[in-house]
């Protein structure tokens, strides 16, 4: 192992076929590595193989010419593990469900770190623990707290373990930090505590981190509020080229510049004459709708008493902005007519859509007066199918050719475009293969109004990029556009993009 | 090198249950076939040959109908829920729980002893004709399972952003069914489903056949009906081979004699058995070689 870095060459197989192979993975010590790249092409399992995490019985494993079982017993893996800490992306699958959530947090040397009522507020941002007593005491299962919760207790653990180190008198070289998506089912407020408390804890005493996201707005955070820090930390991009990955330095400024120059597009302009003209209104959601129990109020302004309409222009973006669970995704269905709500009452151009009209009649305006791109491209695919097909039964006018859809998808997967990518099945893509997929099958159809759920989920660098100016042409094209995206930092900085608060009563 | 690829194949037959069952079964019959040839007499060598035909195309015309019933119960309940004829759609609904509530070979039994009524009348001519009423009264009890299947499969999709991400799309529903959730994702539910209703299909005629052959009432006659591997099993000199069995049990040199002298009886209990066995195994291994269990 070099002084300076852990490098790792990874070769995983299952049953003789190729599951993942890197030929040169470093990890930098002693600094934080951010790792990107998209979803589904070999993160997790590549840091797991790291960890001596992976199952040798089922798994054929070669990590730098060592064969899996001999790796396992390196000192290296050895102490890795004895002092450091894995965060999974699933905290499910880390927590016991038969155990009370303050003995998983007191289990093993996670005892040892007398810090604990200072982690969990600064996670919770509560003094000194205070509000999250009652969830101590609770079981996993079948009390189930929420994924963010759960998140945090997971982090709480590694914060443990970090304590223990900085306050260890001579910590072993080889411990290692590994966190896998760890803000996944964090909001942005949560995501920045959890960030500052990590760099805090490195400032005391630096340690070994692999920090593992497709949260790029991560990198702002960095350069706004811990300059001090940017000389300590390595931004890492994982590409998927020709089923070999590479490691490839991420250059920040890259991000920060693209997030500056999306202030002032043509579009913008266009957007902001069409509000001048009320008959370039295409949606007018009423605010009140009830659903679940809950009324769904929509205002212009955060905290803002005032109700008012959602309504979506031609050339106009509008994101959507509520915290987790209140039902931003219900909305979304409410309006495409697949969940019915009381007081529903919307306008699609001159059509007038209550909670009385027939489905039948819904029917016809899917895919021709509006499209919706769902958030799970695992759920929304036919994954049995082949790329291929995904384009197949669409309702396309005759200006839409089949040559303009290959057009589109050799825009969105340059040099992989061929007859094997067409008629691989979809469940062999990587993630983020699938959700450019499952964008482009509705941005591929001509219909008035946009509805997309996350749609930057798990995409790469690249693909948010030509993601975000595919959006911004369909804006261009009169095109109006409903996001739904925890991606704030990104579609705040397209600049035409008006807000619309959602809040939930009577719950 | 020939070695070599022997092996491979082996270790590969192994490992595919389904493919290994589907050849240990035709070997078997092929095997079975040969032996009779040389040692059973010519008439029951025949008789044997035309049971064992006439039940496995019945049974595969069991099949035939029920991918038809099953598909059009399934999709028209879908279809009657969907479009609020809740009316239509409970009275659909009751008619299958009715079937359902009818233990198989009762209404196996009840259908045959139509048939065989319709045969004393001679209403009925035709062989092929009364085979096709056999198979149709025997999937009229089976297919529900495979209606069941094939709503399950909808509803799982269902439950899924699946359908309703296709159909935001404009893909029609008629399309999400059939194409995305029935042939791309079911085919190999609905085929572990087709083989498993053989094997039942099997066993029921078995079972029925041999009841009747055997005599229900004086009023009932299986004597027009075409010969099967239940009804071969009936008859006195195929029960006297297998009392031939329980002979040897306690007359051990008598045991060559069951290779030589009780062929009749013992190939149409083996063919059976040994079938009904084989489509058991073919069916698990089937199921297990394309993840059916796991969704």
């Amino acid at each position: 192992m070099s002084n300076r870095t852990f490098p790792y060459q990874i070769h995983i197989s299952s049953q003789g076929k190729l599951l993942v192979e890197a030929d040169r993975f470093d990890i930098p010590r002693h600094q934080i590595t951010f790792l990107f790249g998209e979803s589904g092409i070999g993160k997790s399992i590549i840091s797991k193989a790291i960890y001596g995490l992976l199952d040798p019985q089922e798994l054929d494993v070669v990590v730098n010419g060592i064969p899996y079982e001999g790796y396992l017993k390196t000192r290296h893996v050895v102490d890795m593990q004895a002092d450091g800490f894995f965060v999974f992306q699933e905290p499910s699958s880390h927590l016991n469900p038969l155990m009370k959530l303050q003995d998983q947090l007191r289990e093993g040397t996670l005892a040892q770190a007398r810090t604990e009522p200072d982690i969990l507020s600064q996670l919770w941002e509560t003094t000194r623990g205070t509000g999250i007593k009652e969830l101590l005491r609770v079981y996993p299962q079948p009390h189930r707290p929420s994924g963010g919760e759960k998140q945090r207790f997971l982090l709480a653990m590694a914060f443990k373990k970090i304590e223990l180190y900085i306050i260890h008198a001579s910590p072993s070289e080889q411990t290692m930090f590994v966190f896998d998506e760890p803000t996944g089912s964090l909001d942005n407020v949560t995501r920045n505590l959890f960030l500052a408390f990590l760099f805090n804890q490195f400032r005391r005493r630096p340690f070994t981190t692999l920090l593992i996201t497709h949260d790029y707005s991560m990198i702002s955070e960095v350069f706004k509020f811990h300059t001090d820090l940017v000389d300590s930390i390595v931004f890492k991009e994982l590409t998927l080229n020709k089923n070999r990955l590479q490691l490839n330095e991420f250059s920040p400024e890259s991000y920060l510049k693209w997030i500056k120059t999306n202030q002032d597009t043509p579009s913008s302009h266009k957007a902001r004459k069409s509000r001048r003209s009320p008959k370039d209104i295409l949606l007018r959601l009423e605010s009140g709708i009830s659903v679940f129990g809950r009324r769904l109020i929509l205002s212009r302004y955060a905290r803002s008493k005032n109700v008012s309409p959602l309504i979506i222009r031609r050339h106009q973006i509008v994101y959507l902005n509520a915290p987790s669970g209140v039902g931003k995704t219900t909305l979304a269905k409410l309006i495409m007519g697949l969940m019915r709500g009381q007081d529903f009452d919307m306008h699609l151009g001159e059509i007038h859509l209550t909670d009385a009209t027939p489905t039948q009649f819904w029917q016809q305006l899917w895919g021709r007066k509006m499209g919706m791109v769902f958030q799970h491209a695992d759920e929304a695919l036919n994954l049995n199918a082949r790329v291929k097909d995904i384009f197949a039964g669409l309702p396309y006018p005759e200006h839409i050719t089949s040559d303009y859809v290959h057009r589109m998808l050799e825009e969105h997967f340059p040099l992989e475009v061929d007859y094997s990518f067409l008629n691989r099945p979809i469940k062999y893509l990587s993630g983020g293969q699938k959700q450019r997929l499952n964008l482009l099958r509705t941005l591929s159809l001509d219909t008035e109004l946009l509805i997309l759920d996350e749609p930057l989920n798990g995409l790469d660098f690249v693909s948010i990029k030509k993601m975000i100016d595919l959006l911004l042409t369909k804006q261009e094209e009169g095109k109006g556009i409903l996001l739904i995206s925890h991606n704030e930092e990104i579609f705040d900085s397209l600049g035409t993009a008006d807000r619309v608060y959602l809040r939930a009563e009577g719950e | 090198m020939i070695t070599r690829q022997i092996q491979t194949f082996v270790a590969r037959l192994y490992r595919q249950k389904d493919k290994l069952w589907l050849s240990i079964w035709t070997a078997g019959i092929v095997t079975l076939w040969i032996w009779n040839r040389i040692f059973l007499n010519n008439p029951a060598f025949e008789q044997i040959q035309s049971a064992f035909i006439h039940t496995c195309l019945i049974a595969v015309l069991v099949i035939a109908f029920c991918c038809i019933l099953g598909w059009g119960a399934a999709i028209g309940l879908y279809v009657l829920e969907r479009s609020q004829k809740k009316g239509s759609a409970l009275a659909l609904s009751f008619l299958l729980n009715v079937i359902r509530s009818i233990p198989q070979i009762i209404g196996v039994l009840v259908g045959y002893v139509f048939i065989t009524m319709m045969l004393r009348q001679e209403v009925l001519q035709s062989e092929l004709l009364v085979m096709i009423l056999m198979a149709i009264v025997t999937s009229l009890f089976v297919f529900p399972e495979l209606a069941d299947l094939i709503r399950e499969r909808i509803d799982h999709y269902h439950t899924l952003d699946f359908v309703n991400a296709m159909l935001c799309c404009g893909i029609s529903e008629h399309r999400i069914i059939h194409v995305e959730i029935l042939w791309k994702n079911s085919l190999v539910h609905i085929i572990n489903k087709l083989i498993a209703i053989f094997g039942i299909a099997i066993f029921l005629q078995c079972s029925v056949d041999f009841i009747i052959s055997v005599g229900l009432s004086t009023n009932v006659s299986p004597v027009n009906l075409p010969i099967t591997l239940g009804s071969m099993l009936a008859r006195i000199d195929s029960k006297q081979d297998i009392l031939a069995i329980g002979y040897t049990l306690t007359h051990l040199t008598y045991l060559p004699n069951l290779f030589f002298q009780h062929l009749q009886g013992l190939t149409t209990a083996l063919l059976i058995v040994f079938t009904l066995l084989s489509i058991y195994h073919i069916a698990n291994g089937f199921a297990k070689r394309y993840g059916v269990l796991k969704g």
